[in-house]
């Protein structure tokens, strides 16, 4: 199945827009003026979705749709949300179980100016069921997956509510067939991406995620795992939002071959300095983040740099080269974004390949970011042969007899 | 866009209004808020102002130059993001004669360009000849370094306030 | 006691390899790039070069390759993060004599120097 990169970017508008007039149907129930601050499509493990929600209390308003695009659709509000909403309406304030009836029928409103513009697009109709309350902990307040190991692309908006701090999003799970079908049925054949091997390259990607996460553990003893790996299309200006503000430690390499692009490694402060002092064979002179932490932290982006990208060019049977790396100490979106900024010279839209690891033991978190030129990563699909996607190591006993 | 007057504030919050400005967006306020953006790396803020009219704006410029692309969204360049922001602050009352402009961020960390100036360096020369051919002066800055910088605009006095991760902050 | 030149753009890397190598070997200098490695390959000729792939001016293949060309009877042994089968191919092609992927072990390192000097 191909996918060109215009419907990818039709279908992000489609969902961008949907969202833009959820937002708007909400002000014009209750006033309440929220922004969409992204929306972005990524293709992930099911059993991931939501794994940015983990530990946190929400209500989600469900739909089934049906028709041309079949799936669910999640709205999910902060649980301290729905009391401000509430009392937005009209005749407020509301005793509580009001409450569930009220956010229902916002959810119903919303959703469909969410969906109007699909299906308009699309020119037809999807229906949606009536909306389902769940009040629930991190991504149970989704339905629950069929099949968690399937991948699935997930259309994701985050709307942020300045005046009370609070966010809400929607996520619309599509069946990936269906979807696919009607991606491909509304390109124009250029650019094309076969998006079944865009599953494979993740797949790839999740591999080399898990060798960082061994490089990590072998070097500094701390024991981690790889936790999430997907593959998102954005606008070039949505970017840099992958990244929280908070300020970042790590580095950054251009990468060239097939295919080419700039690639993070992040930690927070916390987990740098943590890391840093694992891998130190003594204790650090002075004080605070000194110059051994600094050239610790180098030579670990260096190795899990090539941990994670010398898995795509094993199975692709290629090389991929890097530039030493280069160490930023900084607020995070300043990280990435001369990099989106690099990218974006050549490219309105980008790919955003993005792993995080973690560990159980100590407060450690790392994220990598890769950007990939989109023309090398189409090359580089079109080159991929499924039958070699399990080869991501090198096959050290023929080079070496 | 929109337009934050007296007359829309968020709810209820005593405070004097701050209003974010994401990345390729701008913002104008009458209302003497404080405009808000932040993470600037590569990318340059622009602040304009007219203290007697009581208008400024903010826009957060990704690239140099709109030319030889088709892309409707006009804040996400240098040139286009301030003709923009211009024309909407002389909707809300600003005149060109008395706007002023103040600039910051354009670093040049993780440049990987091999030849050639980064896009930093690219963004702030964009700025310096679209706000010389719009005839608005550039009054102060704070760009170029290997930092990244967070912005506040007061709308009341056109200060902005320049902070960075590591070196402290400013106001220009 | 052999003598050995590490070619290493981390100094971090060269801190760890420097311990690990000076109980048994003399260290003869510590270079940043592929260019000063085949500088200070010539001048000093030490035994074996302990040599990175991913550096900045001149990565290290190139080195090797340089190197080899001039001193066939050099040995150097590739000690780099790099796990790229095609990558391992062109260091065998410019002769390195050994390949150590980082991270490593203390042991695997004075495994490989030993099966290429045969010390």
């Amino acid at each position: 199945m191909e996918v060109d990169i215009q419907s990818l970017e039709t279908f992000n508008q489609l969902a961008s827009e949907g969202a833009q007039q959820a937002t708007a149907m909400l002000a014009q129930m209750t006033g309440i003026q929220a922004e969409v601050e992204v929306t972005k499509i990524t293709l992930m493990d099911r059993a991931d979705v939501g794994e940015e929600l983990a530990g946190q209390a929400f209500v989600g308003i469900g739909f089934d749709l049906e028709g041309a695009l079949v799936g669910d659709t999640t709205l999910v509000f902060e649980e301290a949300c729905t009391g401000p909403i509430v009392e937005a309406l009209p005749g407020g304030a509301a005793g509580e179980e009001m409450v569930e009836s009220s956010v229902k029928e916002i959810g119903n409103i919303m959703m469909s100016g969410f969906i109007d513009g699909w299906a308009d697009f699309l020119r037809t109709t999807i229906e949606h069921s009536p909306p389902r309350y769940v009040e629930a902990t991190g991504a149970d307040v989704f339905p629950a997956a069929n099949d968690p190991n399937e991948q699935v692309f997930v259309f994701k908006s985050h709307i942020q509510w300045p005046g009370e701090d609070l966010s809400f999003y929607i996520y619309m799970l599509p069946a990936y067939d269906r979807l696919t079908e009607l991606m491909a049925d509304s390109g124009t054949g250029d650019d094309a991406v076969p998006v079944d091997k865009l599953s494979v390259f993740n797949e790839m990607t999740k591999q080399g995620t898990a060798t960082a996460a061994d490089n990590v553990t072998q070097m500094t003893g701390i024991e981690t795992d790889a936790e999430v790996t997907q593959i998102s299309f954005a606008p070039i200006e949505d970017v840099p939002k992958q990244v929280d503000n908070k300020s970042y430690v790590g580095t950054a390499v251009e990468f060239s071959g097939t295919p080419s692009g700039y690639l993070m490694i992040l930690f927070d402060e916390t987990s740098a300095m943590n890391v840093a002092e694992a891998l130190m064979p003594m204790e650090p002179d002075g004080e605070g983040f000194t110059d051994m932490h600094e050239s610790a932290i180098e030579e670990m982006g260096n190795i899990m740099t090539s941990g994670f990208i010398d898995g795509w060019a094993n199975v692709l049977e290629t090389s991929v080269d890097h530039t030493p790396p280069r160490v930023v100490h900084d607020m995070g979106r300043a990280i990435i974004d001369p990099l989106a900024a690099q990218v974006g010279q050549q490219q309105e839209h980008a790919f955003i390949i993005e792993s995080r690891m973690q560990t159980a033991d100590l407060e450690f978190g790392c994220e990598i970011h890769a950007l990939p030129d989109d023309a090398e990563l189409r090359q580089a699909l079109g080159d991929l042969d499924v039958t070699r996607k399990d080869q991501t190591e090198p096959d050290v006993e023929t080079i070496f007899e | 866009m929109k337009v934050y007057d007296s007359g829309k504030g968020t709810m209820g919050s005593p405070e004097q209004e701050r209003v974010k400005v994401g990345i390729a967006e701008y913002e104008v306020t009458t209302s003497d808020a404080t405009l808000t953006t932040s993470g600037l790396g590569s990318c340059l803020g622009i602040a304009l102002y007219d203290a007697e009219a009581g208008v400024a704006g903010l826009v957060h410029v990704m690239l140099p130059s709109a030319a030889d692309v088709e892309d409707p969204n006009t804040a996400k360049y240098a040139d286009t993001g301030i003709e923009t922001l211009l024309l909407e602050m002389e909707r809300s009352g600003a005149e060109r004669g008395r706007v002023r402009a103040k600039v910051a961020g354009g670093s040049d960390m993780l440049d990987f360009s091999e030849n050639g100036s980064g896009i930093g360096v690219r963004n702030m020369q964009q700025v310096e000849s679209t706000l010389d051919d719009l005839g608005v002066p550039l009054v102060s800055d704070d760009v170029g370094g290997d930092h990244g910088r967070s912005l506040r605009l007061d709308g009341a006095s056109g200060d902005l306030t320049v902070k960075s991760a590591n070196k402290g902050s400013k106001t220009i | 006691m052999s003598e050995v030149l590490i070619a290493d753009d981390s100094e971090f890397m060269r801190n760890l390899l420097r311990e690990i190598l000076e109980e048994d070997h003399r260290i003869v200098g510590e270079v940043e790039n592929g260019v000063e490695a085949v500088e200070v390959y010539k001048e000093q000729r030490p035994d074996l070069v302990m040599m990175d792939i991913v550096m900045p001016i001149r990565d290290g293949i190139e080195a090797t390759d340089e190197i080899k060309n001039g001193d066939p009877e050099a040995t150097v042994i590739m000690c780099t993060s790099v796990g790229q089968e095609e990558k391992m191919k062109e260091a065998v092609k410019a002769g390195a004599d050994g390949y150590i992927t980082k991270p490593f072990q203390k042991p695997s390192v004075i495994e490989a120097i030993e099966d290429a000097v045969g010390a």
